[in-house]
């Protein structure tokens, strides 16, 4: 099993929080990950992104030319890394703030109005989880029992945050089988 | 017999100074041996010697003494003050600099030491020219002064102005004394004294950075008798750089 | 079992460096290590540990200077052009045999360059920025496992020997993530009692200096220092092979950017091709002699690096133009792919072949 996994969108959208918080999960399956984030004046303007790889075996490929997976949250990230996407891979937008429009038909996508969902929520800045809810049921390389530990990993002992993101979780989990 | 003067505890057996004649490096060291002494400060002491004349304090002062790259003493002060102190224990930290090294190519660490209100000494010997390499222009060279690299003598036009140290040094918020000293006969050779033993025990009280500036006779680069150097000191430079106490945070 | 944590390289250093009782850190922000500084302001001052907001590296690394005159254990970080600002206190404090950690996270050079992941700066670490015969240790970690072994290596050989010790870093590891097992320090702790400042009581005063005007002293002195570096290189010399023992062709590579050469190997081997990666672990003292005796079987070399070439003349040097050496290169920017070395690669086996079908 080898893994490729891009989160993007703009600063504040919490995509390094959810980065993070994959890669802790997978860490704690046991697996071989890493987990590279863009850094100093590459986030200038604001745009920030990640790069998650998974695998049972060492990781000897560090910077894929190709990712299984992209999660994009905005229009921007998502005309950047589009092209980036497997032949077959899934892309999974924030409809609330990209287009609907399916540049590629070699892969997948998901539309889903993040920001809105997260909104009913009651907190826009669930958001990312939404996404991350999505991934894990897309993906299937998510270990749904250690999600709250992944969570705890980066919000300690916030309690009451780690629940409201979990919710925000399931949520994203669940959106895809119910069939929208 | 009543010993009436006896070399301090804290100069080298058997060391001899190799300054040239008249230089007052000398009298400096030997005003800081004889504070250590007082202040019983010698199994205490780390110095931090510099680049050019100074560096040779530790060939005559017998504490523990690392020599810093040029400029940097203040520096690397800051580093065995606060290692002594991360390993809980509370040394006595000084630097013995010249006027360039302090001044000129050390200006940022000494400033920044001061700023930081770094619980260290410095003690700057200026002699207004770079002594050990010759007698150039240095950064505290007096207009006019003539000098190998001012031939003509400091003009405004070629080299600018000169510092005045220890106003700058007073300046700082996290200093806690600076004054300038002279050492051109006895009585100011007492209250030279006088200044370093309070800079040092300002330390000792923890009260942040403590300066003194020596104003020093270079008698080699002037070109001047041992007894005509004094004079200049005495006459030309303590006009242009006044001595006294430019801070004392304890008479505030 | 040990904790296992997700640690960028640069943290996982800074976390090295407490656990193994790094006790003060000096430091300048510059892109991209500085979280190694952001951390440890916390981490240091809860502590009570020595910790300073440096003026410029060149302050930086001279108060690390003055503290590992103390016998404090201490480190200090920056990055490339900066480290070259460092040069001349890393020649003091060689001369001065002084422990002395230094992290360089690599961005790419020279002048200013930016703040790409490279590894530009062999040179530098290896044969000295600074003036004067000295030898800096050169550790260079291939994951953030190491980053945090290797750190707690490089205060015990700084120690060990009285020596500095560059981890030399590429900025993409310094940046990215992975499980780490947070290991005890497994080293010794090293005796100081006999040389560090700290006040000259019921002993004669010590002076560290390097100024020496004796020149027949000063020559006693560099030439004990190089029988020192002779020790080291007995003793520390460390590399890793993969897939190195039946190899035809061989591929040099160093840090993170070796770990794509396995991939590569493995590609080869299950076509058949033997390929094998040997990657230095020390770059000082480089690992000749091992070179030297893997590379009498192999058909030629090729050196992969991040920079224009610079670890190649360490490996012409061990082999003494016994095998020829081909070199992918690639100065800055993102690390060469799998895919991208393996089409080069067969490239390079393809000319060999034509070199070889020419000579029969």
């Amino acid at each position: 099993m080898n893994k490729n996994f891009i989160i993007s969108g703009s600063g504040g959208q919490g995509i390094l929080s959810i980065g993070s918080i994959l890669a802790n999960i997978f860490m704690l399956e046991d697996l071989f990950v890493t987990y590279c984030t863009c850094y100093g004046a590459e986030m200038r303007g604001g745009a920030v992104n990640c790069e998650i790889n998974v695998s049972d075996k060492e990781i000897n490929s560090l910077k894929n030319e190709k990712t299984d997976f992209l999660i994009a949250l905005n229009q921007a990230s998502l005309n950047k890394f589009t092209s980036k996407v497997k032949e077959g891979g899934t892309i999974i937008a924030n409809s609330s703030l990209a287009k609907i429009e399916k540049i590629r038909n070699d892969v997948k996508y998901i539309f889903a109005p993040l920001s809105e969902e997260a909104a009913k929520l009651g907190n826009i800045k669930m958001t990312n989880s939404i996404a991350l809810g999505i991934l894990g049921k897309i993906s299937g390389n998510i270990n749904i029992e250690k999600i709250k530990e992944g969570y705890k990993k980066i919000l300690q002992n916030k309690t009451e945050l780690i629940e409201k993101n979990i919710e925000a979780f399931m949520l994203g989990f669940n959106y895809v089988q119910e069939g929208k | 017999m009543q010993t009436i003067f006896s070399t301090p505890k804290s100069i080298k057996e058997n060391s001899t100074f190799t300054f040239c004649p008249g230089c007052d490096h000398g009298v400096a060291i030997k005003l800081v041996a004889q504070v250590i002494d007082e202040l019983n400060l010698q199994e205490e002491t780390i110095a931090v010697a510099s680049s050019g004349c100074s560096v040779f304090l530790y060939d005559s002062l017998d504490v523990d003494c690392i020599e810093s790259p040029h400029g940097r003493a203040c520096a690397v002060a800051t580093g065995i003050k606060r290692a002594h102190k991360a390993q809980g224990n509370n040394k006595f930290v000084f630097t013995y600099q010249g006027d360039g090294d302090f001044a000129s190519i050390g200006l940022g660490e000494s400033l920044h030491s001061a700023l930081r209100g770094e619980n260290i000494t410095a003690i700057c010997i200026n002699n207004t020219n770079y002594g050990m390499t010759g007698g150039q222009l240095g950064p505290t060279t007096a207009m006019g002064q003539i000098t190998t690299t001012s031939q003509s003598g400091r003009n405004k036009e070629y080299h600018g102005f000169p510092i005045k140290t220890a106003e700058h040094i007073a300046l700082c918020e996290g200093s806690s004394f600076s004054a300038r000293v002279a050492l051109y006969d006895i009585k100011n050779i007492i209250n030279a004294k006088k200044q370093i033993k309070k800079a040092f025990e300002y330390q000792q009280k923890g009260l942040g950075f403590s300066f003194v500036e020596i104003l020093s006779s270079c008698p080699t680069n002037w070109k001047l008798s041992p007894k005509d150097s004094h004079k200049k000191i005495q006459e030309e430079l303590s006009k242009i750089y006044p001595l006294g106490i430019f801070k004392d945070v304890e008479n505030e | 079992m040990k904790e296992k944590a997700l640690l960028k390289g640069n943290i996982a250093i800074a976390t090295a460096a407490l656990n193994c009782g790094c006790n003060c850190y000096f430091g300048y922000p510059i892109t991209p290590q500085t979280e190694i500084g952001e951390f440890l302001s916390v981490e240091m001052q809860n502590r009570n540990l020595g910790f300073v907001c440096a003026e410029s590296e060149i302050a930086a690394i001279n108060m690390a200077l003055g503290a590992a005159s103390t016998g404090a254990k201490v480190m200090t970080s920056s990055s490339s052009c900066a480290v070259a600002l460092m040069q001349e206190s890393l020649s003091y404090a060689a001369s001065d045999e002084l422990p002395i950690v230094l992290i360089n996270v690599m961005r790419a050079g020279p002048g200013q360059g930016y703040i790409y992941s490279s590894q530009g700066d062999y040179n530098q670490a290896t044969i000295g920025g600074g003036n004067g015969d000295y030898k800096t240790i050169v550790l260079s970690p291939s994951s953030v496992q190491e980053c945090y072994d290797m750190t707690q290596k490089a205060f015990y050989l700084a120690q060990k020997y009285r020596n500095p010790v560059i981890l030399l870093v590429e900025g993409l590891l310094g940046q990215m993530a992975e499980p780490v097992i947070l290991n005890e320090n497994p080293y010794p702790e090293i005796d100081n009692s006999s040389w560090k400042l700290d006040g000259a009581k019921n002993r004669p005063s010590r002076k560290i200096h390097s100024l020496e005007p004796n020149q027949i002293k000063l020559c006693n002195h560099i030439q004990d220092l190089f029988k020192k570096y002779k020790t080291i290189e007995q003793n520390e010399t460390d590399w890793e092979e993969y897939c190195c023992d039946d190899a035809d062709i061989l591929i040099t590579a160093f840090g993170a950017y070796a770990r794509n050469t396995k991939a590569v190997c493995d590609y080869f081997r299950k076509k058949g091709i033997k390929v094998g990666l040997f990657r230095p672990k020390t770059l000082y003292p480089f690992p000749s002699k091992r070179l030297a005796t893997i590379s009498k079987n192999v058909h030629f070399i090729i050196d992969i690096e991040m920079n224009c070439g610079q670890m190649e003349k360490d490996v012409a040097l061990a082999t003494l133009g016994s095998v020829p050496i081909w070199n992918i290169t690639k100065p800055v920017g993102d690390i060469l792919s799998p895919e991208t070395l393996i089409k080069k690669i067969e490239d390079i086996i393809e000319q060999e072949e034509k070199k070889y079908a020419n000579n029969i």
